[in-house]
């Protein structure tokens, strides 16, 4: 009995808390997007589905999608470059391997904000990155490389590289790399036992690291902001935009149901296919 | 058999990839020049101009009252709601609970930010300090509290069950056993907290007020409404800060239990 | 009853669907070094944790010197643990986890510091005071451990598994220093494991468990020479089991045994028993005998006539099995002075195998699960089953 005391006074604080900041701003983030806008910023009163009409509008509907697509390239690219390093640092011999986590990891640890800001300066037109372009003569005086979807997708590649790479390596280096061998003696190419023996046996962590860039990625508001320009908005900044600059509230809680909705999708699809798989929690990143 | 080299190639080009910016960031800090095309000889210049401004100063000053008590509160919330979790894991409680110490984790920070502010425009508080400091503490919590979950791990419980055996009360074997030896964990996730609540930019965006401005808020306006090459300065030195703090952090979270 | 200084009156414990201890009782003297001896699972730790503290029956009540203590906490009870781990707090000295116990208690400083000394004595560990934990052996961990529960002198020391972390040189040196630790400090120790060795050796009296009940209390020796059970028979030593039926008893202490294939077999007899019940029968291997030629018939004995069927040659003994009457029957002999000088038994050899009546004792209860364990012959490769 005292036992379960004990667990119940261990656990009210947290439980409280999140309950109070986190489930009900949730809740309060959906109810309020059925209210009307206050013509002079803030909510207003009774009930309407105008909110959420409006959202079905043409340039709204471009937002969603160029987020999507956004977020999608960002994964794909940055699953692509963190199979090969992830791979290397776990067949790296283990005093290597120390090593390499820990460079990939510190960027991790600096500043976010400033980060991105080292982009703007380098994408900037008097930036070293345009004139060796320049020098090049890839690019002329008059292209922007700046307030692109392509500098977005740029940033949120070197933003979300280290997430993805660590739980790759961590599923690469629980692989038994003696299947690939296997494999070759069998007859296969390289690429085909990469295809056919690797890639399956770490698809945990492969699942692990879509989530990692993904979901953070359709949530994205700085890079898009800074570095992004009108024609690289995404779903957050609009959203900043309706809080901030129109002081429409209720506009900004509907995009934000839809960013929620649009964050749990891969969440549920993981965890019905686990599931089924009965394999273990894949969204922690463990391996079955 | 030969292995291809192409993996060592990208993995070579993704390591340039990621210090290139950092690299150049440093670099210019030092870099008296207006623009930062032209390197003009080392210089300090950027640095002193950062000491002499006073927004710089009031946001520093916010930025850590704000610091220090979100990682006070967060580091209590976050060490109970760990041992809460490890002690009593598989009850439905504790899968509840454990559900919501993650949401921080996995919900973009946009989300936090808004739901935060709606919450207390609904409720009326007013945006400042405050709403700030409520809202570091969320999402610290969280952090803590799994840094620590990560160090109970290895505990070995036999230790509490024989100060009790001894003769001391659950709050006496509390005091005198558990926490000192979750020390090391309760300092690493406190580090954590410490970086995380400084750095913050999104979610303190949405929260904060007027006069409430913190060191990423102006580092960011900075930014957005011309830049003076203050920032690469602003930004050396931040990146030294939260980097030696992680350091610590990362080592003290590793140790063997019980050092 | 009342004289028993530790007592559990039907304690029953259940994990989830798992029964760790069902309804079991049991009275242990003072100054008594008693052992719960058994497989893992079979409820012996549980038992052991119902003592301390760490778990509350779901029915039953523990007695310490005549007060109920099951609903007190662990921290308020007269009883100190030995842990497995040996638990010692990897952040304070040797010194300071010693006198741990005592500083809760609010002892004086210096009354602290002079018992400290005290134990540090006792363990001959007097150098090592103000080193921390990871700096120490394994056997020093444990003498710290013990130190740290004795010098709060409780009523009962409790020790779960303490030897089992221990390599086998280190182990029988702890084995001696805890027998005369307890000699010295007079304590009732109450000690878990699952090595009949240790338990043997060290113990006034024994309690076997298996499945969360108690199969047998007794000393070593009775335990040994009368096990009550299949399941005691096999754990404790090896035995042969031999099935069979009553043919009659004669007197209150012997039985004529019949059993299939071997000529009449004469054991003693403690229970009350009807001609024809189906009996199991056990007899040590050492306690048989066995030649080549048939000895001179004497009273109370059984002569039975065999094949060797496998030697295994030992150093101080020699291993036999003999197959008699479709049972294989394991002998064990000593090698005594005569040993050299017969003629070796050897392989396919005919013989002859003879214990005293005595030494053979009829099981109270035979387990499903040992019918294994009967001295059946097994069957050869090639050889058809059922002989056709």
């Amino acid at each position: 009995m005292e036992r379960r005391r004990t667990e119940w006074l261990v656990s009210l604080p947290t439980l409280a808390w999140l309950g109070l900041f986190v489930v009900i701003p949730t809740l309060l983030v959906f109810v309020i997007a059925f209210r009307p806008a206050n013509p002079y910023g803030g909510i207003g009163r009774g009930w309407t589905l105008d909110t959420i009409r409006a959202l079905a509008t043409p340039s709204y509907l471009l937002i969603a999608w160029r987020t999507l697509w956004i977020s999608l390239l960002t994964t794909a690219i940055c699953i692509l470059l963190a199979l090969p390093a992830g791979y290397t640092i776990a067949r790296a011999p283990a005093r290597w391997r120390n090593r390499l986590l820990l460079l990939v990891i510190i960027p991790f640890w600096t500043s976010f904000l400033v980060r991105v800001f080292a982009w703007k300066s380098l994408l900037h037109p008097e930036g070293p990155v345009k004139r060796a372009l320049e020098a090049l003569g890839l690019a002329g005086p008059e292209t922007t490389l700046l307030y692109h979807p392509a500098a977005v997708v740029l940033v949120m590649v070197y933003t979300f590289l280290p997430f993805t790479i660590l739980p790759i390596y961590a599923a690469a280096e629980k692989f038994d790399f003696r299947l690939v061998e296997a494999a070759r003696d069998l007859g296969a190419r390289p690429f085909q036992s990469f295809r056919k023996v690797f890639l399956p046996g770490i698809r945990t962590g492969l699942v692990t690291a879509i989530l990692v860039v993904f979901i953070p990625a359709l949530g994205s508001y700085i890079i898009p902001d800074l570095v992004g320009g009108p024609s690289g908005e995404m779903l957050g900044n609009k959203i900043a935009q309706r809080v901030f600059t129109d002081r429409n509230l209720p506009h900004a809680s509907a995009l934000s149901a839809v960013l929620v909705l649009a964050v749990l999708a891969p969440l549920v699809a993981v965890l019905i296919l686990q599931r089924k798989g009965k394999k273990s929690d894949i969204i922690m990143g463990e391996a079955p | 058999m030969r292995r291809s080299r192409f993996p060592i190639v990208i993995t070579v080009m993704v390591m340039a990839f990621l210090y290139l910016p950092i690299v150049i960031l440093i670099a210019n800090s030092f870099n008296p020049a207006r623009f930062s095309s032209r390197w003009e000889g080392f210089s300090l210049t950027w640095y002193a101009k950062l000491f002499q401004s006073p927004e710089i100063w009031a946001a520093v000053k916010n930025t850590l009252i704000i610091a220090v008590s979100v990682t006070t509160v967060s580091v209590i919330l976050g060490t109970a709601a760990a041992y809460a979790l490890h002690r009593f894991g598989a009850s439905r409680l504790q899968r509840i609970h454990y559900t919501l110490i993650y949401q921080p984790l996995v919900v973009p920070e946009i989300l936090m930010g808004i739901s935060l502010l709606m919450a207390f425009v609904a409720v009326g508080v007013p945006l400042g300090l405050f709403t700030i400091f409520l809202a570091h503490v969320t999402f610290c919590t969280s952090y803590v509290a799994m840094t620590v979950l990560g160090r109970l791990q290895d505990f070995d419980f036999s230790v509490i069950e024989a100060a009790r055996d001894l003769g001391a009360s659950t709050w006496q074997s509390t005091r005198k056993i558990l926490i000192p030896m979750l020390m090391p964990g309760i300092v690493a996730g406190a580090l954590l907290a410490f970086t995380l609540s400084v750095d913050d930019f999104v979610i303190t965006f949405f929260v904060a007020g007027p006069g409430s401005t913190t060191l990423p808020l102006r580092i960011y306006s900075m930014i957005k409404y011309g830049a003076p090459p203050m920032i690469n300065a602003l930004s050396t030195l931040l990146l030294a800060v939260t980097l030696t703090a992680i350091i610590l952090s990362q080592r003290l979270a590793t140790r063997k239990s019980g050092t | 009853m009342s004289s028993d200084f530790l007592e559990f009156r039907g304690i029953s414990k259940s994990f989830g669907p798992i029964h760790a201890v069902t309804d079991v009782s049991l009275g242990i003297k003072k100054g008594e070094f008693f052992s719960l001896l058994g497989p893992s699972g079979c409820g012996k730790t549980t038992m052991l944790r119902v003592v301390a503290g760490f778990e509350d029956p779901d029915a039953g009540r523990v007695f310490l010197d005549g007060q109920d203590i099951t609903d007190l906490p662990p921290n308020k009870r007269k009883v100190n643990t030995i842990f497995q781990s040996y638990a010692l707090f990897p952040h304070m000295t040797v010194r300071d986890n010693i006198g741990f116990g005592l500083a809760i208690a609010k002892r004086p400083k210096a009354e602290i510091r002079a018992e400290v000394d005290r134990m540090l004595e006792l363990i001959r560990m007097a150098d090592q005071a103000g080193q921390k934990p990871d700096q120490l052996s394994g056997g020093q961990k444990q003498r710290v451990a013990v130190a740290r529960a004795l010098i709060n002198k409780p009523d009962v020391l409790l020790l779960d598994e303490p030897l089992a972390a221990l390599d086998l040189k280190l182990r029988q040196k702890m084995l001696i220093e805890l027998d005369l630790i307890h000699d010295e400090v007079g304590i009732t120790f109450l000690y878990v494991t699952h090595d009949q060795a240790e338990a043997m050796s060290l113990s006034d009296r024994i309690a076997v468990m298996d499945g969360g009940r108690i199969e047998q209390i007794g000393a070593p020796a009775e335990i040994y020479e009368s096990p009550r059970t299949s399941f005691v028979a096999a754990f404790i030593g090896d035995t042969n089991f031999l099935e069979g039926r009553v043919h009659d008893c004669l007197d209150r202490d012997y039985c004529r045994l019949s059993i299939a294939g071997l000529p009449e077999v004469l054991c003693y007899n403690d229970k009350v028993l009807q001609p024809g019940q189906p009996i199991y029968m056990s007899i040590r291997p050492e306690k048989i005998h066995i030649s080549h030629e048939r000895p001179e018939e004497k009273a109370q004995r059984n002569y039975v006539p065999g094949v060797i069927e496998d030697v295994i040659y030992l150093g101080s003994n020699t291993k036999y099995w003999v197959r008699a009457g479709g049972y294989r029957i394991q002998v064990l002999r000593q090698h005594d002075r005569y040993f050299l000088d017969e003629k070796p038994l050897r392989w396919k050899d005919d013989c002859w195998i003879w214990w005293h009546a005595d030494d053979g004792f009829m099981l109270d209860h035979f387990r499903k699960a040992d019918e294994g364990l009967l001295a059946v012959p097994p069957q050869s490769v090639g050889e058809p089953i059922n002989g056709k």
